[in-house]
């Protein structure tokens, strides 16, 4: 599995994002600058420029027509794939820390920061998925988060809750229609912050990772753990590969200043492979220098690729072992299926 | 008695990963047919906008071709 290394940013990734086809990669680091990339032989295929602060959140539509991008100038905004114009800004008092969009493309989520005096919001707008459409300015929903800081944020299937994950652990359910707080769970351990939240290609399920050094693979509609996937490092980032294959793959790693030893494998800076339903760990993969900052997988599940605090985005294609490989029961259910 | 311990030992990982198997299936069985219940009631097609993006490219491919 001989990886694709991306050479662009010049400081820590923060997001790495598949267009929904998977052709397509989208990356965002503290430089300021987004990049989009053919994620087949690693060639930019452009770049989007305007944004004055760190970015820390990259998301992409279900057409790849529209780029939305949030970031440390206190700015979320809209952005023409093709051209690299900039269709919509919307400004805020705090960063953005996450922009998502729902499944349909036609709703973009924003959670701001949490400050001083200032609670975390989650602004919802209306998009229309036209870049010659005039993007409303008034969000359609804005929820005052009055629960710890909100680190993560997204739509469940048919965008009927939107799920957020917290700094103490925590994990929400809102009605995404009307902002009502319906449920609250603790998955993780209390004051470990919830880093990350990915989706289930169906949104029926997600995954989390914490720096309580788990991640926890949830249903959407009850907030139950279906399982948990034990790690020996903080984590960063999870992902879920799409069915019918079943792996998660976690990313973390001790920054550099936390531990006592900067060496590699003392920070055990390397993508891990999970079995999602039997929690076991089966696979790990190396070369970043530092933490995984964030970790991918192509929605065709041909590709993974990290985003790593070492400034590197690594795209790996899976080689046919990958797909080929069966736990012995898996292998026994599969003739049953047959017969 | 160790060979034997051990072998009664695996059995009993792979009778945990069985059982595990067919609780995430079931699981998913009954949430993928919730689901499609749900979008069939709102009058929506079989699959998410995100997921059909998947689709044209494998038609775009000519590996299924649409009839009109």
């Amino acid at each position: 599995m001989r990886p694709i290394l991306l050479q662009g940013h010049e400081r820590a990734l923060t997001q790495v994002k598949f267009s929904k086809e998977g052709d397509l990669l989208f990356s965002v680091s503290k430089d300021h600058v987004v990049c989009a990339w053919y994620s087949a032989n690693g060639e930019r295929f452009g770049t989007y420029k305007g944004h004055q602060g760190a970015l820390w959140t990259v998301d992409v539509d279900p057409t790849t027509t529209l780029l939305a991008t949030g970031g440390a100038d206190n700015t979320l905004r809209l952005w023409e794939i093709k051209t690299g114009k900039e269709l919509k800004r919307w400004e805020f008092n705090t960063s953005i820390r996450r922009a998502e969009f729902s499944e349909d493309g036609r709703q973009l989520l924003g959670v701001t920061e949490k400050r001083q005096g200032q609670l975390s919001n989650i602004f919802v707008y209306d998009i229309v998925p036209d870049v010659t459409a005039d993007q409303s300015t008034d969000p359609t929903l804005h929820i005052t988060v009055e629960l710890p800081r909100v680190t993560v944020a997204g739509f469940s299937a048919l965008s009927r809750y939107i799920i957020t994950g917290h700094e103490n652990g925590s994990v929400a359910q809102w009605d995404a229609k009307t902002g009502e707080l319906i449920k609250e769970e603790f998955p993780h351990e209390d004051g470990m912050s919830v880093t990350d939240l990915q989706w289930s290609s169906d949104r029926t399920y997600f995954i989390t990772a914490s720096k309580d050094k788990t991640a926890k693979l949830i249903d959407s509609e009850t907030l139950e753990v279906l399982k948990t996937y034990v790690a020996d490092t903080p984590l960063n980032s999870a992902a879920i590969t799409p069915e019918p294959t079943n792996y998660v793959i976690l990313g973390g790693g001790q920054a550099a200043m936390d531990v006592t030893t900067t060496s590699a494998r003392q920070g055990k800076f390397e993508a891990r492979f999970y079995h999602k339903i039997f929690e076991e760990e089966i696979g790990r993969v190396r070369g970043h220098f530092g933490p995984l900052n964030y970790v991918a997988v192509s929605p065709d599940g041909k590709c993974y690729c990290s985003g790593g605090e070492d400034g590197y985005v690594r795209v790996h294609h899976f080689d046919p072992p990958y797909f080929d490989f069966r736990f012995e029961v898996e292998r026994e259910r599969e003739r049953g299926l047959q017969m | 008695a160790d060979s034997a311990k051990r072998s009664s030992a695996d059995k009993a990982v792979v009778d945990a990963r069985r059982r595990m198997l067919s609780e995430w299936y079931a699981w998913r069985e009954r949430v993928v047919e919730d689901l499609a219940i749900d979008r069939d009631d709102l009058g929506l097609g079989e699959k998410s906008e995100e997921q059909m993006a998947l689709e044209v490219d494998v038609e775009a491919e000519g590996e299924g071709k649409v009839v009109e």
